[in-house]
């Protein structure tokens, strides 16, 4: 079946060859973000067809549920939504008397920015890299840096768009760094991704700092990137140890990176009143699950004006 | 001279397609260190096969669309991929005529190999962290060698592939 005498080039030179485009492409990486995007944009049928499996798993999974188990999340749900409809009350008359004395001082007047439902399609099936990629893409209006939000908190930021798709990279990636504040006394600190899923660290904490295990840190805006209060990460950790210069502080990011299947993403500079939002939430493809789903991960998220409009 | 002429080669890119589905395909979190490398297996059979059809410069291509589809940076793949496949290439005789398990032991190797070709790519360019269980895919690879040659082999049977 096979020649003898190979025909065409040799095993060396095809090896040559390779080896010289892979690292012609390592050395352009950066200059090669247009054609990227429009390779993926190509690819993303593919993705569609590999989250496939799953997602009918977790159909199949809705469909046998008993009315017994349907019953009971029904109760939790219920329960929930009274919960923070009940604070929902407290914070929307706080935010306007904080809107009052802010008018009073001058400052700025904080709008509620435009956000979109996304699911997650799928997780980072590579070792190095933490990242989640999502169903929304350029033709949703998504941009690169665009920041993404749980019902807990930060998630990360956009990296990638392609027409139906966007890749999210998280929080606990080596190479993300997000700006934050802490709650109790504003100092301002980075918090930067260590590869671990559920552990984040600060840099360049002088040991004086006032910074205690479990203080909670908000994202400050600084960075010009994420919006401003946010809850990013908890202090799990604070190590002053004599013989290093800075203290060791490692926090625990609150969003659950481990099992994100709905996110927010957010158009910090989009001012859009509740339209938007209900829209999206009427046209998600995932009619049954999204709207089973979608009001208990609004709700919960508390900078949300409009999730009163959603749930009902 | 017929012989020579390609044949059934949808076949082939049907089987590249359905491994790339499977090695982009979610899995639950503790199962997905153990994804053995889908792509890399059937890269690695048609090489042993038809290595003057499928070879290094396929295996180039696999890999790019692989490095798109995970977002990493274009050619890691690529060249991880392709510097395996050359040795699979050349050594495809021997290859062919191991018993099972000692191919498949060295396929586990070519998939460790391979991974830490990816490793320290990914480390010149941004900084991974090395991780151990980078190398459980070349472990259950070895595993699922066996069934990956014995289905192809079938195919390619079947579809008289040339």
């Amino acid at each position: 079946m096979k020649p003898i005498f190979v025909r065409g080039m040799s095993n060396q030179f095809r090896l040559t060859l390779a080896v010289i485009m892979s690292v012609i492409l390592l050395v352009a990486n950066d200059r090669l973000d247009p054609v990227r995007d429009a390779l993926s944009s190509l690819l993303s049928p593919l993705q569609y067809v590999a989250s496939f499996p799953g997602q009918l798993l977790d159909i199949s999974a809705e469909n046998f549920a008993t009315r017994n188990m349907l019953a009971k999340q029904n109760k939790t749900l219920l329960r929930k939504q009274l919960l923070m409809s009940e604070r929902l009350q407290r914070f929307e008359f706080l935010r306007q008397e904080n809107e009052r004395l802010r008018a009073l001082l001058g400052s700025p007047v904080h709008m509620d920015a435009k956000k979109m439902v996304a699911e997650v399609m799928e997780v980072a099936s590579d070792p190095f890299h933490q990242y989640v990629v999502l169903n929304r893409g350029k033709k949703s209006g998504v941009f690169v840096g665009q920041p993404v939000v749980d019902a807990q908190g930060v998630v990360g930021q956009v990296t990638q768009v392609s027409e139906l798709t966007s890749r999210v990279l998280l929080l606990s990636d080596v190479s993300h760094a997000i700006p934050v504040r802490l709650t109790r006394n504003d100092a301002r600190f980075v918090i930067n991704g260590t590869g671990v899923l559920d552990e984040l660290e600060l840099r360049y904490v002088s040991k004086s700092t006032d910074i205690l295990v479990g203080d909670l840190l908000v994202s400050s805006g600084l960075g010009k990137r994420f919006p401003e209060g946010y809850p990013v990460a908890r202090v799990m950790s604070v190590i002053k140890d004599d013989g290093k210069s800075y203290a060791t502080v490692t926090a625990q990011p609150l969003a659950a990176l481990d099992r994100i299947r709905y996110l927010l993403l957010l158009w910090p500079d989009v001012y859009d009143d509740n339209d938007a939002l209900d829209a999206e939430a009427l046209h998600s493809q995932t009619t049954r699950k999204s709207q089973a789903e979608l009001p208990s991960a609004l709700n919960s998220t508390l900078p949300l004006k409009q999730s009163t409009e959603v749930s009902e | 001279m017929s012989l020579h002429l390609p044949n059934g080669r949808w076949v082939v890119w049907l089987s590249f397609l359905v491994a790339m589905l499977f090695q982009i395909m979610p899995l639950p979190e503790g199962v997905a260190a153990w994804r053995p490398d889908w792509l890399l297996l059937v890269m690695t059979y048609w090489a042993m096969a038809l290595p003057h059809r499928y070879n290094i410069l396929t295996a180039w291509i696999l890999g790019l669309l692989l490095d798109i589809l995970l977002g990493a940076a274009l050619g890691i793949r690529s060249l991880g991929m392709s510097i395996v496949i050359y040795g699979v290439v050349l050594h495809f005789q021997r290859l062919r005529n191991f018993p099972m398990w000692q191919q498949a032991l060295l396929i586990a190797a070519e998939v460790g190999i391979y991974q830490l070709v990816v490793f320290w790519l990914q480390f010149v360019v941004d900084g991974a962290q090395f991780d151990l269980n980078l190398l459980f895919p070349a472990i259950s690879s070895l595993f699922i060698w066996p069934w990956v040659f014995w289905i192809l082999r079938r195919v390619r049977r079947q579809y008289k592939v040339r």
